[in-house]
């Protein structure tokens, strides 16, 4: 406390205030005393520990001395590491030098070497080793021959390139005079060291040549045997020498493609070239392909355009020739490309490509290329002519005569239209092939399908129009309620029916008359065989169901030639559009299958319609209540209607397709069942006549159950019907209805009240 | 199955170099080839494009115009349910050719081919037949007129889709009626749309 304060707390002025303050003061007097005997107790623990400090403090000093002289040692060993390595180096330098100052004094020496060697060689003729020499020369190092001058000396290349060229020159010349002796071995020998010499391409050049020679003698050769033969030909007229043209033609390719096979043998250093020497054989081919089609146009296809009268028998020995012809220059374009692929085999991707392009490019540009187009353009003129001609001619030949009873148009026609096909698949073109199929699909559609549907729609037309306007008229009579001038005009339209041709049909279905037990009493007359069916008659029926058959079968026919022909070109396609090409063109022929079908139907509504006033007529004789013939048996009543239908059926299977026999059935079948309703709708019945009435439809639905399954459904129906008519009572109706209603409830009901 | 109602025949026809070709590249690929060589035999490529919601296909065949090619050219015609006959507005003889088109049309085409006379390469500077002369042409024969540019594909698409719809609405009125006892062949190709059996899909 300090004096100031003291002053202020205690009165000092008072005794008492004095005595106070002296108190404090010795208080704080031994206050003091006794932390300065504490802080004097510390001193000498502090000194201890000075006195070691100091201790440290020098030993530190000799530790620090002893480190900087470590480091100094490290410092000192990396610089002698760096030196050690770099010295390293440097006698790695010095050593590849070396080396290199070895492998250039070899080269030098052999270049020595090499330049006296081939001297030498040539000397001696010695060919083979003088170009190992140069192949060795040109393995060197371009840098030692550079850096062998570069030092002053005299070139050393100049010798060795001398000494090369003149091997080259001798070889050239070894070579040419090999070939002018047609020496073979030599030849092949000699070629085969361009590639060593660095000269690949003059070899391949020379060896071309040396084959373009070859193969100029032997088209030459080829030209005149078809050129001799040619003027035989246009003395004697076509025939006897079958095919001298492609025959002369495949000799000019074998030639062709046998040198081609011989400049493929290249050696491998030298392979992918190929192509270089096709580019100087081909114009030689392509000569030759020219005067053989030029001499074969003047014999035969000129005199074929002229002589078109001659007709198609003369065109066909001339477009078999066209087909070989031009499926032989196919083939040998595919030979090219074959044998360049193989020659390019050991190639790089880029150099197959390269190889593969080339080839491409010399079959497009060359004229053997054209000589085909031109030739193809010919054979397809010809083709369609010949197409035309055929199938007009099988068309005349077919044309129904008074009194023909079959037709084999179809089966012509097709066998035409395949052998075409055929022929144009056999070029080897699918522009050709396509063409060819949309020729044959045109004409189809348009000749034969169309005369067929003629022939049908002559005899059948108008019976389609008469039983329309029967129908109509019928429809006419019968709205007014009365059934006798339905039967009339019914009976009316019966007779003008069997006035015309078609009608004929008819006579098939008609059971014999006495076996008809219970005739429609209105209807019988016009149902008797009528007078005029004579045997001119039965053929126009016979002919028209060959027809229909025959209509039938062109669609078969002309589905089954697009399947085919896509099968047999789908060989020739390269690439999917060739491929998608062909199918569009074959699907053409689909079209000619369907005007076949449409003829087909057009057949199949006229039978119907001539089948139906005889049915109507049974219909009739079905659903009829009145007059109940009691002495007739119930069984030979019911089943007069199937025993007839059995007539019909019988015919129908035996002279129709199953299908379209099945189809007469099935229309035959549903006219007479919607009939024999509307009939049973008009009529009013006792209980005996629906018994009899319901007897015959079971019967009808039995027999369609059996032999027309198709209608069995629409028989069962009336069958039903049948049924509800035959009722004791109206409650058990359903009993009728079972199985399964297929009548409507409406119609059910208005039945059920008769 | 593709997903389409009606399938179309359109041949393209007309001298050689007038760009048939480049007219079918610039409509299918929507490109304008550079180089283009001249076609060997026929060609053929598709699109399919839209009609009223509808999907039709249109099967584009691209001929030589080379004379050698024609006899396989001329087979096309039949089967074609529309003719495109191109000449080029900068060359005279292309123009002077079209009669000769025309008598090759009548007599391989059917009577009913949907016609089209297309004059292209309007982009070029030196046009030797003037519109109004094709136009006139056109008319006389009973065509369709349209003039174009492959380089600039000027009314390209407006060619094709116009035969596309102008196809469909004759193939709707043909739907209906299929035997029409009167009139010659039946269900054969004179009806020339929606009556063959790859027509009509649906
Ligand atoms: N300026 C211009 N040039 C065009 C046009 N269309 C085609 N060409 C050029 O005309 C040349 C022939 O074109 P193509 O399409 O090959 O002719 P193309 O009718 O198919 O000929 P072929 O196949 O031989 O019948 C090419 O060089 C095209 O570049 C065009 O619209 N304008
Ligand atoms: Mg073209």
């Amino acid at each position: 406390m300090s004096l100031t304060l003291l002053l202020e707390k205690y009165d000092v002025s008072t005794e008492e205030g004095l005595q106070k303050a002296l108190l404090e003061i010795e208080k704080e007097e031994v206050e003091v005393d006794e932390a300065l005997a504490g802080v004097l107790s510390r001193a000498c623990t502090l000194e201890g520990r000075l006195r070691t400090a100091s201790q440290a403090y020098t030993k530190l000093g000799e530790v620090k001395t002893d480190a900087q002289v470590a480091a100094d040692m490290v410092d000192r060993t990396a610089e002698l590491a760096r030196d050690v390595s770099a010295k390293v180096r440097q006698l790695d330098l010095a050593r590849s030098r070396v080396a290199e100052c070895q492998r250039r004094v070899h080269d030098l020496i052999d270049l020595q070497l090499c330049s006296a060697g081939v001297e030498a060689a040539i000397k001696a003729h010695d060919y083979e080793t003088g170009a190992a020499h140069v192949a060795r020369y040109l393995s060197m190092e371009p840098g030692s021959l550079q850096a062998a001058r570069a030092r002053g000396a005299p070139d050393p290349r100049h010798t060795m390139e001398r000494a090369a060229a003149t091997l080259g020159e001798h070889l050239v010349r070894k070579f040419e005079e090999a070939a002018k002796k047609e020496d073979e071995a030599a030849v092949e020998r000699l070629f085969r060291l361009f590639p060593q010499i660095g000269r690949a391409d003059d070899g391949v050049d020379l060896l071309a040549k040396y084959l373009l020679t070859q193969v100029e003698g032997a088209v030459r050769r080829a030209c005149v045997v078809a050129g001799g033969a040619g003027a035989g030909a246009a003395g004697a007229g076509a025939g006897a020498e079958a095919a001298v043209f492609a025959d002369a033609l495949t000799r000019v390719l074998e030639a062709g493609a046998a040198a081609a096979e011989r400049a493929r043998r290249v050696p491998p250093p030298a392979a992918g070239r190929l192509p270089r020497a096709l580019r100087l054989l081909q114009p030689a081919v392509c000569a030759g392909a020219r005067r053989v089609f030029a001499a074969q146009r003047a014999a035969r296809l000129d005199n074929a355009a002229n002589a078109t009268g001659a007709g198609a028998l003369a065109a066909e020995p001339v477009l078999a020739e066209l087909a070989l012809s031009l499926s032989r220059v196919r083939l040998y374009f595919d030979f090219l490309r074959r044998k360049t692929e193989a020659d390019a085999s050991t190639l790089d991707e880029a150099g197959k490509q390269a190889s593969a392009e080339a080839i491409e490019k010399i079959i497009a540009e060359c004229e053997l290329t054209r000589i085909a187009q031109d030739m193809l353009a010919h054979y397809l003129q010809l083709e369609r002519y010949f197409l035309e001609e055929s199938v007009s001619k099988a068309l005349k030949m077919a044309t129904p005569q008074a009194g023909s009873t079959t037709s084999s148009l179809v089966d012509d026609v097709f066998f035409i239209a395949r052998k075409v096909i055929r022929r144009g698949v056999s070029t080897g073109s699918v522009d050709g092939a396509c063409a060819v199929l949309n020729e044959a699909g045109a004409l189809l559609e348009r000749l034969p399908a169309a005369a067929l549907r003629r022939w049908l729609r002559a005899s059948v037309c108008s019976v389609c129009e008469c039983a329309a306007c029967s129908v109509s008229v019928c429809r006419r009579g019968v709205s007014p309620g009365s059934v006798d001038a339905a039967c009339a005009v019914l009976n009316e339209a019966g007779a003008l029916l069997e006035r015309l041709p078609a009608a004929a049909l008819r006579r098939w279905l008609r059971a014999p008359p006495d076996a008809l037990p219970l005739p429609p009493p209105a209807a019988a007359p016009a149902l008797a065989p009528a007078p005029r069916l004579t045997k001119e008659l039965d053929a126009q029926r016979a002919l028209f169901l060959a027809h229909l058959n025959e209509a039938e079968a062109g669609g078969e026919w002309a589905e089954r030639l697009a399947s085919e022909a896509v099968a047999e070109a789908g060989a020739l396609c390269r690439g999917e559009r060739d491929a998608a090409k062909l199918a569009s063109c074959a699907a053409g022929l689909g079209a000619a299958a369907a005007a076949f079908r449409a003829a087909h139907d057009l057949g199949l509504a006229g039978l119907r319609a001539a089948l139906r006033p005889r049915l109507l007529a049974w219909a009739d004789a079905l659903a009829d209540p009145g007059d109940l013939a009691e002495d007739i048996e119930e069984d030979t009543d019911a089943d007069a209607l199937p025993a007839a239908l059995d007539v019909l059926a019988e015919s129908a299977r035996a002279q129709l397709s199953p299908q379209t026999a099945d189809a007469v059935l099935l229309g035959a079948l549903s006219d007479l069942a919607a009939r024999a309703e509307r009939r049973l709708l008009h009529h009013t019945y006792s209980r005996e006549a629906g018994l009899v009435v319901e007897r015959r439809a079971r019967r009808l639905a039995g027999w369609a159950g059996g032999a027309a399954p198709a209608a069995r459904e629409r028989c069962a129906r009336l069958a039903q019907a049948a049924a509800l008519l035959a009722l004791e009572r109206l409650q058990h109706a359903h009993h009728a209805l079972q199985p399964a209603a297929r009548l409507a409830p409406a119609d059910a009901r208005i039945l059920a009240r008769r | 199955m593709e997903d389409y109602k009606f399938l179309f025949k359109v041949v393209l026809v007309g001298n050689a170099g007038v760009g048939k070709t480049c007219l079918v590249r610039r409509f299918t690929q929507g490109l304008f080839p550079p180089g283009q060589g001249a076609t060997i035999g026929v060609d053929f490529m598709i699109k399919t494009v839209e009609v009223d919601g509808e999907k039709v296909k249109l099967q584009i065949w691209d001929t030589a115009g080379q004379e050698r090619f024609r006899s396989i050219t001329q087979s096309y015609y039949r089967s074609a349910h529309a003719l495109i006959l191109v000449y080029d507005i900068s060359c005279q003889p292309t123009f002077d050719c079209l009669p000769d088109w025309l008598r090759e049309i009548e007599e391989y085409a059917n009577n009913k081919v949907l016609r089209i006379l297309v004059g292209n390469k309007t982009d070029r500077e030196d046009r030797e037949i003037p519109r109004h002369i094709g136009e006139d042409f056109a008319q006389r024969h009973g065509m369709y007129f349209l003039e174009t540019s492959a380089k600039e594909a000027e009314n390209v698409e407006r060619l094709f889709m116009e035969i596309a719809v102008e196809l469909m609405e004759q193939a709707k009125c043909k739907e209906l009626p299929k035997y029409d006892g009167s009139l010659g062949p039946i269900n054969g190709k004179t009806t020339s749309v929606g009556d063959t059996s790859c027509c009509l899909r649906s």
